[in-house]
């Protein structure tokens, strides 16, 4: 008995070291990362980790003035908003037809049509894409935000195809016998049925898109008026990479919009994301 | 008539040294960031796979901070790839060889992702800091459905906190480990964003993975046919996985 109980203490103090050594891996990048981007280059490169001697919000002043940083974030929030709300209309009314006529043969082609997208991972179809986009003329946000709508139509589909299927489907048919019209049941009944699954897919599809460097690289790289943010903080490492104190200014103002919904919803963000990497 | 032949031969030896020694330096191109990809996932999946369990076990016996230890655990996942690998290659650049230099490690004193035979765990280490807190979760979510009664009875019949996590623990643990699993298989394949950001391939190809290589290949070289055949390869391997983990999960292995 008395050995169980010194098992216990030395698996107590084990597990706190290894928390704490976690928490310092986490927050430590993080923090040099914050104090750094307070101070000027000399400063940095007499003492990397001291805190900063003043509070010098040059590198911000800089960033905000010479830089577009503005226009980035601008590009980067406006390509993530309406992909979304596109992605948002587009996969629940999609997967409500496919789920609710799944015995006929043009919805099941459609559905297995869809699902084999999620076979194929965006580093195989990067080069037939990009080829298409620019014969197409669309390597501007146009044609990046459709291929947003087109890469999480396969995921989303799935998703919601299923979650869908499961739902009794009386609730449904007693709305079209007091004379709602399908779109009718689809607003009033279904939406508020799936409400859970498109918490998941915003979160999941903002995230993705909000961070996401391969396919704007392939779309966007050709102006730089046209950047995200993922594309102007690599592209910050070759312009100013003499200037890292800067760098780390940028990279902070990149990580915080995310940072702070983080902070605001993080119970439902963890929940979201979670649901859909296990089951997409 | 010999001349003739002798230059015939000739043309034959020019065509043949020019169509199959590319053929032959890309292959190995090819052998070589596949054995590349293969070495990055497998250290990727043991890093992951056992980092979140051990965060996850303690992390879910955690009595005080729990709700904030967790959500700082998440944080990662919040920040895009290339955010992450920017700043860490500020920090191997800057940090690492202090730290290396203080401890008097030989092999830290230089930048890790300058050298050949340390940059691909390098690169490994840096996902890996990132990828771990989506599979910590689910974990967590995987211990929780483990009745307390099992331990509780386990205990009583003398086993130690190791047997416990052998028979009760593990047992029940199962078919989320192979989720996680078949998940990082496919992050590790698929990598990009970290190794592009971080070398774009180099030291001499040490980190090119096969994203990177099909990259290269279709917008450096411009040899648009090849990055096709090398993506349809990688295809193969991507959706083997993907069919296990739609089997897996539609079984309903995960809850």
């Amino acid at each position: 008995m008395k050995k169980a109980g010194k098992d216990e203490r030395i698996w107590l103090v084990l597990r706190n070291i290894i928390l704490l050594c976690g928490l310092i891996l986490i927050l430590f990048p993080l923090w040099l990362v914050l104090i750094n981007s307070f101070k000027s280059l000399e400063e940095a490169g007499k003492n990397f980790f001291a805190l900063p001697s003043k509070l010098n919000f040059d590198n911000y002043v800089e960033l905000f003035t010479n830089s577009n940083y503005w226009i980035f974030l601008r590009n980067s929030f406006k390509i993530t908003v309406i992909s979304i709300i596109l992605i948002l209309i587009l996969v629940p009314s999609v997967s409500y037809s496919i789920a609710r006529n799944f015995n006929k043969k043009y919805y099941k082609t459609i559905y297995y049509y869809l699902l084999m997208g999620l076979f194929i991972p965006s580093q195989v179809v990067l080069l037939p894409v990009t080829k298409m986009m620019s014969k197409l003329n669309m390597l501007n946000h146009a044609g990046l935000i459709i291929l947003y709508a087109a890469f999480s139509l396969t995921q989303g589909v799935f998703l919601f195809v299923n979650y869908i299927r499961g739902l009794p489907y009386e609730i449904e048919e007693s709305a079209q016998i007091d004379g709602c019209s399908v779109f009718q049941t689809y607003v009033k009944i279904v939406l508020p049925l799936v409400k859970l699954m498109i918490s998941t897919l915003l979160i999941m599809d903002t995230l993705w898109i909000w961070n996401d460097f391969m396919l704007p690289l392939l779309i966007l790289n050709r102006s730089q008026s046209i950047w995200t943010l993922p594309l102007f903080q690599y592209n910050f490492k070759t312009e100013y990479s003499f200037n890292y104190t800067m760098a780390f200014t940028a990279y902070l103002l990149a990580m915080l919009p995310m940072l702070i919904i983080y902070c605001m919803g993080q119970k439902y963000i963890v929940k979201g994301l979670t649901a859909g990497s296990v089951k997409g | 008539m010999k001349g003739t032949n002798r230059k015939k031969m000739s043309g034959r030896m020019t065509f043949f040294l020019f169509t199959l020694i590319p053929v032959v330096l890309y292959t190995f191109f090819y052998v070589v960031s596949v054995i590349n990809g293969v070495c990055y996932s497998i250290m990727l999946v043991i890093g992951v796979i056992v980092t979140s369990l051990i965060l996850a076990i303690s992390l879910n016996s955690l009595k005080i901070f729990k709700t904030l230890t967790k959500s700082i655990y998440f944080v990662p996942a919040m920040i895009g790839g290339v955010t992450i690998a920017l700043i860490w290659d500020q920090l191997y650049y800057r940090v690492i060889p202090v730290i290396g230099k203080a401890l008097g490690i030989g092999w830290l004193s230089n930048s890790l992702l300058m050298t050949g035979k340390t940059a691909l765990p390098a690169v490994v280490f840096v996902q890996l800091w990132q990828a771990v807190a989506m599979p910590t979760v689910i974990f967590i979510a995987g211990l929780q459905q483990i009745p307390d009664e099992q331990y509780e009875s386990a205990k009583i019949d003398g086993a130690t906190a190791f047997q416990r996590f052998r028979y009760v623990t593990f047992p029940y643990l199962l078919p989320t480990v192979t989720v996680n699993l078949v998940l990082t298989i496919k992050q590790g394949f698929t990598s990009f964003d970290f190794p592009y950001a971080l070398t774009g391939g180099g030291p001499v190809r040490a980190t090119e993975v096969i994203g990177i290589l099909i990259y290269n290949d279709a917008f450096k070289n411009m040899r648009f046919s090849l990055a096709n055949a090398e993506a349809c390869v990688l295809f193969v391997i991507v959706a083997l996985f993907s069919l296990t983990q739609l089997k897996l999960t539609s079984k309903g292995g995960t809850d």
